[in-house]
């Protein structure tokens, strides 16, 4: 007798991108990515003696003045891509569907929160590239050399933790919530209440949907450099443990 | 079947959505920054506003700016894809009502969830200056007049951008660029405020009247009288225009 073969996390990947196919993710990620581009380019255009007179290294300054509203866009883009991937699975009841496929149930999160990632990869590098980009053009001072290039590549990489847990976070709640309006509504409440409430507290401020505003310069001026990096990583295990086991307890009835 | 009875059959069908709980919650948590900093209302960093004013425009501040359009966004949603289930929509159409009054019926149903949320908002605001005045023992009530007066007019403001967002939802099919697009449309508005043309992007109207506000309570911060003319004429037009598009495209869609 044969046994049925069960598909493993590499498979089940392209099987989650298929899903995706024509949803419409893929151009919503690059959109995004360029619209938070668009933000640094535009301030510069607009006012550049504005920070080309400040102090202190140009990549710290673009990113003091810039960052707020990329990260903003970032969390909103994260929002968007969970509603969308749990909203494919909901409608229609396409979950139930995979419920029957010979696929470990935590493998559909897993799978989702490995693409979530990458297009958090694929955003972050875009908007380093033009936060590059306006160094390199209006600061006679920066040179893109390979050290240059080593300092951008770190501050993507810290950004890119930064964002993780937010990312997981929403996934859980979008996996969670069989209607895409209540998961877009916490996801929008969370957003918004957490951006009011005060940065400085540290509690709030490793908080997810909060994390993402936090820049490596601060972390690095107020000498928590492995502070917010090691939160940052268990709160994502945290709720990557949390999404791949929810899926066994519950049973997806409509 | 008459405009009233559609919106009936409207509110019924978003009666189980749990909405009312979804715009409950964020007009009541927007507060609990501004009563957990009370004391921090009479540090005005040299404005010369009274402490009253300041816990008013602050607390209202987050509440214009991005979460009244959040949750136009979030309600135009709920409203597009609850009919989507077992395609309720379709069904919607093929009966004997007019597409654009029924049309019509959602954006009054999109309208009247903002104005319940308006009413929340004040009721929200009345219970943190309240729970703050006792705080700091100093009264940082200010007259309903004024306030219920300046929601209102948060409110009559609303509508352009509901109209616009909207027109998105049912232009736009795929639900993924019907929620980025508007979104995405909040977060500029910060900057368009602080340009000639803010009259134009109707997502920064709510934001204008409370800088407006927050100008007369504090000399010199911003302007202190709104400027009619140009704003609106394009704001009635835009609303307009909005609206017909809406109505002439809704169903097509669906229909495909």
């Amino acid at each position: 007798m044969t046994q049925t073969p069960t598909i493993g996390f590499f498979q089940m990947l392209p099987l989650e991108c298929k899903k995706l196919k024509r949803t419409g993710c893929l151009p919503a990620v690059v959109l995004c990515g360029l619209f938070a581009a668009a933000f640094p380019l535009a301030n510069m255009l607009v006012r550049p003696e504005a920070f080309t007179t400040l102090p202190g290294d140009p990549l710290s300054i673009l990113a003091d003045a810039n960052w707020q509203m990329i990260a903003m866009l970032n969390i909103l883009l994260s929002i968007c891509l969970c509603c969308i991937m749990y909203h494919t699975e909901f409608a229609d009841r396409g979950i139930q569907k995979s419920e029957t496929l010979p696929v470990k149930a935590h493998l559909l999160f897993l799978g989702k929160g490995t693409i979530l990632a990458v297009s958090g990869i694929v955003v972050i590098l875009t908007e380093c590239a033009a936060l590059g980009f306006c160094a390199l053009h209006w600061f006679p001072a920066y040179t893109f050399d390979s050290s240059a290039a080593f300092a951008l590549l770190k501050f993507a990489g810290f950004q890119w933790l930064m964002l993780l847990p937010t990312m997981l976070l929403m996934l859980c709640i979008a996996s969670i919530c069989s209607n895409m309006w209540t998961s877009l509504g916490i996801g929008i409440i969370l957003t918004f209440t957490i951006y009011v409430f005060p940065q400085k507290n540290l509690l709030l401020g490793l908080l997810p949907f909060s994390t993402p505003y936090h820049l490596l310069s601060e972390s690095v001026s107020a000498d928590q450099t492995l502070l917010y990096p090691a939160a940052c990583a268990a709160e994502t295990i945290l709720f990557a443990l949390c999404g791949a086991i929810y899926p066994s307890i519950r049973r997806y009835h409509s | 079947m008459n405009f009233f009875s559609l919106i009936q059959i409207e509110l019924q069908k978003i009666k189980r959505s749990k909405i009312l709980l979804l715009l409950v919650i964020p007009v009541f948590m927007m507060w609990i920054p501004s009563i957990l900093n009370a004391d921090g209302i009479f540090d005005t960093q040299g404005i010369p506003i009274t402490p009253e004013s300041n816990f008013f425009v602050q607390g209202f501040m987050g509440m214009v700016w991005f979460m009244i359009p959040a949750t136009l966004i979030l309600c135009t949603v709920l409203l597009r894809q609850n009919e989507h289930t077992n395609h309720g929509i379709l069904k919607m159409l093929a009966l004997p009502i007019s597409g654009p009054a029924l049309c019509l019926a959602k954006f009054t149903v999109l309208i009247l969830l903002t104005f319940v949320q308006m009413l929340l908002l004040i009721l929200a605001y009345y219970l943190s200056a309240a729970a703050a005045s006792a705080m700091v023992d100093y009264t940082l009530l200010l007259p309903p007049l004024f306030v219920f007066r300046t929601v209102f007019g948060f409110y009559l403001a609303t509508v352009p951008m509901a109209a616009v967002f909207w027109m998105i939802a049912v232009l736009i099919a795929s639900p993924i660029f019907q929620i980025g697009i508007g979104l995405a449309s909040i977060v500029p508005s910060v900057l368009l405020i602080n340009t000639k043309v803010w009259f134009a992007y109707p997502m920064c109207y709510p934001f204008y009247l409370l800088m407006i506000a927050y100008g007369r309570a504090a000399a010199g911060v911003y302007e202190t009288t709104i400027d009619w003319i140009p704003w609106i004429p394009i704001a009635a037009l835009l609303t307009l225009a909005a609206l017909f598009i809406a109505c002439l495209r809704f169903g097509h869609a669906e229909r495909k």
